[in-house]
């Protein structure tokens, strides 16, 4: 795309952020009565909808479950309207069992399996509208439906995107910024001890620079951390005061 | 010095999530005459050395003269000792039936633990049926185990029930309220029609009443009083009881 740049002179953006800006972040907790845990977040444009169930007895073969602590069970799936063409997406195919991996990785650093002992935790995460940052949707909107369910966590766990461009580190990518072809960075982060749940990169990115890159996806995901709890206060603020005798 | 309990009150009736610490500071023993208070902490609060941490999220309430505890709203139930829960059969396997209880394992209750039974003389168990036990073991690392009998081996009201009626899952605050010993809902209740209520830890109720129309108006109602102030739960209970034939 000649002449589209992703960063001008005076250091705005594509859509008019700062290099540093995040995109915003409207969440809510509880959207299906049903499940045991569920949420529904968007960031920016990209909206990602999260159900959790469980724990619960192993469902299918007895064999997968552990001895010592609860499977979790991770899906991912896009919904076939979420993208700029209608693309119907068969279950199962490459790219959403490689984010479900992705997903199930991240979350077992976080929740506290050993309370559970052979039994399973199902996520279920699908995304509505994907305009970049859809593995950062996800973990986002998974977290708060975990948090939704009880399910005993060591933290929250937030996830944001970053890339770079120049010299200067870009904070959570929107889709045009993504497939331009520069670097990508997907950061998952425990915010309160600093510890990486998962860290994803993608084309090349010379040595000196992913440092700073790295730095840049960290404060963006502590950033986030106080949007998230912000939503959980706010969720149970009002859900209490209603059940005040 | 009333340290603990400053800290305490200045956080009554606020939101407060697991991993919030009340820390207290106790002053140098230079006089000599430190007066010790003592303070209640109920469920949801743990005292760690010399800190009290929040093990639940929900609202800190006060109850004088020392009582402090968190009330929280939860809809998954975690099996404990001494508990009576509802729970479903769901197979039959050589002694034991398996019971669905709504954690995150089935429990296992042996076909002896009902009152009258013997080896030659099998209860009338089939899988579906609805049983009211307690649990005597309940804990991560083992299978939970229930009976239906008393330690005098008496049933006291345990065992299988529920020819007609219908089971419905609320939240396990609701729960408890229903079976605190001056129940405002129940009594409520009571004025409108009569009916047989059967009340599990687990969340889950059971109603019976004399037409099928008063069960399922007598499941609406507790199922609505979850969302409800006392205010509003006496006015609806009016409108429905005047409604009514």
């Amino acid at each position: 795309m000649a002449g589209l740049e992703l960063l001008s002179d005076q250091g705005y953006r594509l859509d008019g952020r700062k290099a540093s800006e995040l995109r915003k972040v409207q969440a809510r907790m509880s959207v299906f009565a049903q499940a045991d845990g569920s949420a529904y977040l968007e960031q920016g444009n990209t909206k990602a909808l999260a159900v959790v169930y469980g724990p619960h007895e192993t469902r299918g073969s007895r064999s997968k479950s552990l001895h010592d602590r609860a499977v979790i069970n991770c899906q991912y799936s896009m919904a076939t309207f979420s993208t700029a063409e209608r693309k119907r997406r068969p279950h199962g195919d490459r790219k959403s069992s490689e984010m479900s991996l992705h997903l199930k990785q991240t979350f077992e650093a976080a929740v506290l399996t050993e309370l559970y002992p052979r039994s399973q935790i199902d996520i279920y995460v699908k995304i509505l509208q994907a305009d970049g940052g859809n593995y950062s949707a996800c973990v986002n909107a998974a977290t708060l439906a975990l948090v939704d369910a009880g399910i005993p966590m060591r933290d929250y766990v937030c996830a944001c995107t970053a890339g770079f461009v120049e010299d200067t580190p870009l904070a959570d990518l929107c889709h045009a910024e993504e497939s331009g072809g520069g670097t990508s960075l997907a950061l998952a982060l425990l915010p309160r001890s600093g510890n990486i749940a998962l860290l994803q990169m993608d084309a090349r990115l010379h040595q000196d620079h992913l440092d700073p890159l790295i730095e840049a996806a960290m404060t963006a995901c502590k950033g986030l951390s106080k949007v998230l709890d912000g939503v959980v206060r706010q969720h149970l603020e009002e859900v209490s005061v209603l059940t005040r005798d | 010095m009333d340290t603990i309990h400053a800290c305490f009150k200045e956080k009554i009736g606020e939101v407060l999530l697991p991993g919030d610490v009340f820390s207290f500071s106790f002053p140098e023993s230079g006089d000599g005459s430190i007066k010790t208070e003592k303070v209640i902490c109920g469920p949801g609060l743990r005292r760690n050395g010399e800190e009290v941490q929040v093990c639940k999220s929900g609202i800190l309430r006060h109850k004088q003269p020392n009582m402090y505890w968190i009330d929280s709203q939860q809809r998954r139930y975690v099996p404990a000792k001494g508990e009576s829960v509802i729970g479903i059969v769901t197979a039959k396997s050589g002694d034991i039936f398996k019971v669905d209880v709504g954690g995150s394992e089935q429990a296992s209750l042996s076909y002896l633990a009902f009152e009258g039974a013997t080896k030659r003389n099998r209860p009338n168990v089939q899988v579906g049926d609805l049983v009211y036990g307690q649990f005597t073991i309940a804990n991560k690392d083992m299978e939970p185990e229930l009976v239906c009998i008393d330690s005098c081996g008496r049933a006291n009201g345990m065992g299988v029930f529920g020819a007609d009626g219908l089971l419905f899952k609320v939240s396990l605050g609701l729960v408890r309220r229903l079976l605190a010993p001056q129940s405002e809902i129940v009594k409520d209740l009571e004025k409108i029609f009569p009916f047989e209520l059967v009340v599990g830890m687990n969340g889950r109720v059971w109603v019976k009443a004399k037409t099928v129309q008063q069960t399922l108006i007598v499941t609406n109602l507790l199922e609505t009083c979850e969302n409800m102030t006392s205010q509003q739960r006496q006015t609806l209970f009016k409108k429905v009881a005047e409604g009514s034939l």
